[in-house]
């Protein structure tokens, strides 16, 4: 064989050899460029593929409009529900304190707000309080005025 | 996200399937070079993974080439504008509403139980 080549069978194995390294790396490098382009695929497909992403943001829409709509129900419900049950409480405390009518009898939300106060007095909370005793006609008191205090729960809604 | 929708997973499934298809055709390479650089290279494994080789490249290239002919149909080079915010704001609203309740409604037991216990 060594009589046939131009060069000794070493140096042919050293050939043989770098020209499979060289190879083997020109296969791996291929793979790699092909794993890459599969990635760029994968990304341009969730970015840019329209039909797919219009499906999303709905799904997405429709989900988070049924929760909002559950929510609103369950308060709406929740409403109702203690609206029935303010209606009796305050039957039930205009009722008692009907026949001894005083000048410093408060309507139901005042004296709920009073308590309030006082609880917040205690608490070290400086609240200046405007006592507006009004004549009520039933059950449901007039709007209360608006008066300062430091922790304001907001004026009554009635319906 | 959210989970994504119906009309991408089998595309993105099948993307991940060339993936493993590509590591599977590396590997077939490997195993063909190490029994060639061997003094008596097995002839019928060699053609078994060579002929491995050949079939993974050609499936992968016709797979590649249905996802690209596909996103050239449907891509228009612009971005995607649509969101869904005004329905997440909406719903934050919701729960924020919901949240307030519940401490009006805290405040409320608590001072009941104020007023039992005086």
């Amino acid at each position: 064989i060594e009589d046939e080549t131009q060069v000794s069978r070493a140096t042919q194995g050293e050939q043989d050899n770098y020209e499979m390294h060289v190879r083997a790396s020109n296969i791996v490098r291929a793979g790699e460029s092909l794993m890459k382009l599969v990635s760029d695929l994968k990304q341009f497909l969730i970015l840019n593929d329209f039909p797919s992403v219009n499906e999303a943001i709905d799904q997405r829409n429709q989900q988070l409009r049924a929760l909002q709509e559950e929510c609103d129900r369950k308060l709406t419900a929740l409403r109702d529900e203690v609206s029935i049950d303010l209606y009796e409480l305050e039957e039930e405390y205009y009722s008692s304190s009907s026949s001894l009518r005083e000048a410093n009898d408060l309507p139901l939300c005042e004296a709920y707000w009073r308590l309030d106060l006082d609880t917040d007095a205690a608490d070290g909370l400086a609240a200046p309080l405007r006592a507006s005793p009004e004549p009520s006609a039933g059950p449901l008191p007039p709007a209360a005025p608006a008066h300062s205090h430091a922790s304001g729960p907001g004026p009554t809604e009635h319906a | 996200m959210a989970t994504y929708s119906l009309a991408t997973e089998p595309r993105l499934r099948a993307l991940e399937d060339i993936e493993r298809e590509i590591g599977a055709i590396l590997q077939n390479a490997g195993t063909v070079i190490l029994e060639l650089s061997k003094e008596k290279p097995n002839q019928r494994l060699l053609h078994r993974h060579a002929a491995a080789f050949r079939a993974s490249v050609q499936h992968v290239e016709a797979e590649l080439s249905a996802q690209i002919r596909y996103l050239t149909q449907v891509a228009t080079g612009q971005p995607h504008e649509g969101s869904s915010y005004s329905s997440s704001k909406d719903c934050q609203m919701a729960l924020q509403r919901v949240d307030y309740v519940r401490l009006k409604l805290s405040d409320m037991a608590r001072t009941c139980e104020q007023m039992l216990e005086n």
